[in-house]
């Protein structure tokens, strides 16, 4: 999947923003939204919020954790661990990203937490890696991925499930076969 | 605008259960996530692919009557638009999957009973057949003629790669599964069960979950 | 999204081909020593080292994977082959020792697909040959892996060089997924970009109206 649509699914994450205009509830197929009332805190769809924020008819609040210190305990909890994790929200790197771009002035200290959130990724990506690699030498069959998230998963899926399905094929002819089925007639 | 709401309650189909549009919307993303990583072409889901079409036409026609710059209006076409482009999404990637494997998904079309239900809708199998005669043609029109008489034919239910169930696949359990048998790899290794908790999340062979996929157990990510 | 215009057939990696994977055809390309084990009457013109007009029992000829199979079939032993050196003994020993010290692009480059194609050949190492292309293919992959991982905007040809066939195909995965994500978080992914066929197109049309 390309990133870009897991940045899509990201952006249905609900998010509060402060609107400074007045309108009724509003029914979406996907469910209502609002009132929206100046000044005063209402959820909605992280691609909603973004798009009300580049006309200048909100303020968005970050998530609670999108915080230095919350984030700094964090990146040391997955430095430390062996293993991933748990993280704040499933898409906190497209959180991160789409918050940071659009919307750094409402949110304290954006560059440190662009680079808090840039370490955990990195952290969990070289952990990802190392599991892949002992996946692979183990010739594994099963593997649980809790806590991954969707964008770590998808950066090194194709990969590796690639890697994975030749491997597969490779020792499918461990054994040796009845009779040859030949994929073309000569 | 609240009356759109009620447009989905009186499907045709008594029989149907009564879904929310946002409970609708749900499903098409989940089949859309299924068709992009499923190896094979998995069954149409053309009920909620209507449903989805009846609610955008529903919303599209209110919309024309707003006015321009109507913040209420706009906010409901960046939806409207975003509900299309998984449902664009979906379709493309089943038809993607009709062009790699054309000559089993008619195949298994062929070989289906009397009363199960079709994999394809009435449009994706009317593309198959049509994919599949104009592969013939080509291939015969460009090669196959000037070949020896008795090398004019190819076999594409051969010649085309079937879909590698092998393969494996990222998941999401939804609801919890237990005793799921993985066989083993080497020698070394022993046939296994692993039990699924609902929300955690799985690296398997396809093969081994495509029930799962297809009863909705399972969400391939 | 990135759409793809023409997905090609993927090689079959195994004991069958894909009949129309280009990367198969090439490796039934591939030249093997084989001997002849029936006479072949008046086909003594195709050696050029000989006026004889039969081609004799025992003689050695090279020939291409897809006309061996023709000839050494469950019915048929017209020819027998000789193992690639690849695949034999004394280079298993090298893969066994150390697997990413290999050249499988000079010494391949169809290393796995054709080695699995030899197993067709009944060959009394056949297990030792199947195992030894797992072994190297586990043995080789972190390196694939972390080189197309961290290679980002950068010349791979030097990290590609000693890869076989498939191993590039999981490298250029490898650089895709992670190409991806790092236009993604640059910010690249949110423009449209023109599909390469339409660009290409335009570029014939202008270059026909130039003439």
């Amino acid at each position: 999947m390309d990133p870009s649509e897991v940045e899509f699914l990201a952006e249905k994450e609900m998010v509060t923003i402060i609107p400074n205009f007045s309108l009724d509830k509003v029914y979406l197929i996907g469910g209502e939204l609002g009132p929206f009332n100046p000044g005063l805190p209402v959820d909605v769809p992280l691609w909603l919020a973004i798009n009300l924020k580049q006309r200048q008819k909100c303020r968005i609040v970050p998530p609670e954790w999108m915080d230095v210190e919350k984030l700094e305990v964090i990146r040391e909890q997955e430095r430390k661990e062996d293993t991933f994790t748990p993280i704040p929200s499933p898409y906190y790197m497209e959180l991160t990203k789409l918050l940071l771009n659009h919307a750094s002035d409402n949110i304290p200290k954006a560059d440190e937490i662009r680079t808090l959130v840039k370490d955990t990724w990195d952290t969990r990506i070289a952990k990802l890696r190392l599991s892949a690699d002992s996946f692979v030498s183990q010739q594994e069959v099963h593997a649980k991925l809790d806590n991954l998230t969707l964008m770590e998963i998808n950066t090194i899926g194709t990969f590796f499930t690639d890697s994975l399905n030749n491997l597969f094929k490779i020792r499918a002819n461990l054994q040796p076969r009845g009779e040859s089925t030949m994929s073309q007639e000569y | 605008m609240a009356d759109t709401m009620g447009g989905f309650s009186d499907s045709e189909d008594e029989s149907q259960e009564l879904m929310t549009p946002a409970q609708l919307i749900g499903k098409l993303e989940e089949a859309w996530l299924n068709e992009k990583f499923a190896p094979e072409l998995l069954e149409n889901k053309s009920e909620i692919v209507e449903c989805v079409m009846e609610q955008l036409n529903h919303m599209e026609e209110n919309l024309q009557r707003s006015k321009k710059g109507d913040l209420r209006a706009t906010i409901h076409r960046m939806e409207t638009e975003r509900i299309r482009y998984v449902l664009s999404s979906y379709l493309r990637s089943r038809l993607q999957k009709i062009e790699k494997y054309f000559p089993h998904v008619l195949e298994k079309e062929k070989s289906r009973a009397e009363g199960e239900p079709s994999y394809l809708s009435p449009e994706e199998y009317a593309f198959a057949k049509e994919y599949y005669a104009n592969t013939e043609t080509f291939l015969k029109n460009v090669a196959l003629k000037s070949m020896p008489p008795n090398l004019q034919t190819v076999d594409l239910g051969k010649s085309v790669p079937k879909p590698n169930l092998d393969s494996f696949v990222f998941l999401r359990v939804k609801e919890r599964q237990e005793n799921i048998l993985v066989e083993p790899e080497t020698d070394e290794q022993r046939e296994y069960a692993v039990d699924f908790e609902e929300g955690s999340q799985h690296l398997i062979r396809y093969r081994t979950v495509a029930p799962l996929v297809a009863s909705g157990a399972v969400q391939l990510i | 999204m990135a759409s793809q215009e023409y997905s090609p057939v993927a090689a079959a990696v195994g004991m069958d081909e894909n009949f129309l994977s280009l990367d198969d055809i090439l490796m039934s390309q591939e030249k093997l020593t084989s001997r002849v084990e029936t006479v072949f009457p008046r086909l003594g013109f195709l050696e050029k080292s000989s006026d004889e007009t039969d081609i004799a029992v025992g003689t050695k000829l090279e020939m291409p994977l897809w006309l061996v199979k023709g000839l050494h079939d469950g019915k048929r032993r017209i020819v027998s082959v000789e193992l690639p050196k690849i695949y034999r003994e004394g280079w298993r020993t090298v893969f066994s020792a150390d697997p990413n010290v290999v050249d499988l692009q000079k010494l391949g480059p169809y290393y796995y697909s054709l080695g699995l194609q030899m197993l067709h050949f009944d060959s009394p190492e056949n297990l030792e040959i199947a195992q030894t292309l797992v072994q190297t293919y586990v043995g080789r992959f972190r390196r694939i892996m972390d080189s197309s991982q961290n290679a980002y905007n950068e010349d791979v040809s030097a990290l590609v060089e000693k890869l076989d066939v498939l191993e590039r195909s999981l490298f250029g995965a490898g650089q895709a997924g992670l190409n991806g994500f790092q236009c993604w978080e640059k910010g690249h992914a949110s423009r449209i970009t023109a599909s390469s066929l339409v660009k290409n197109y335009r570029k014939r049309k202008f270059a026909d109206l130039e003439v």
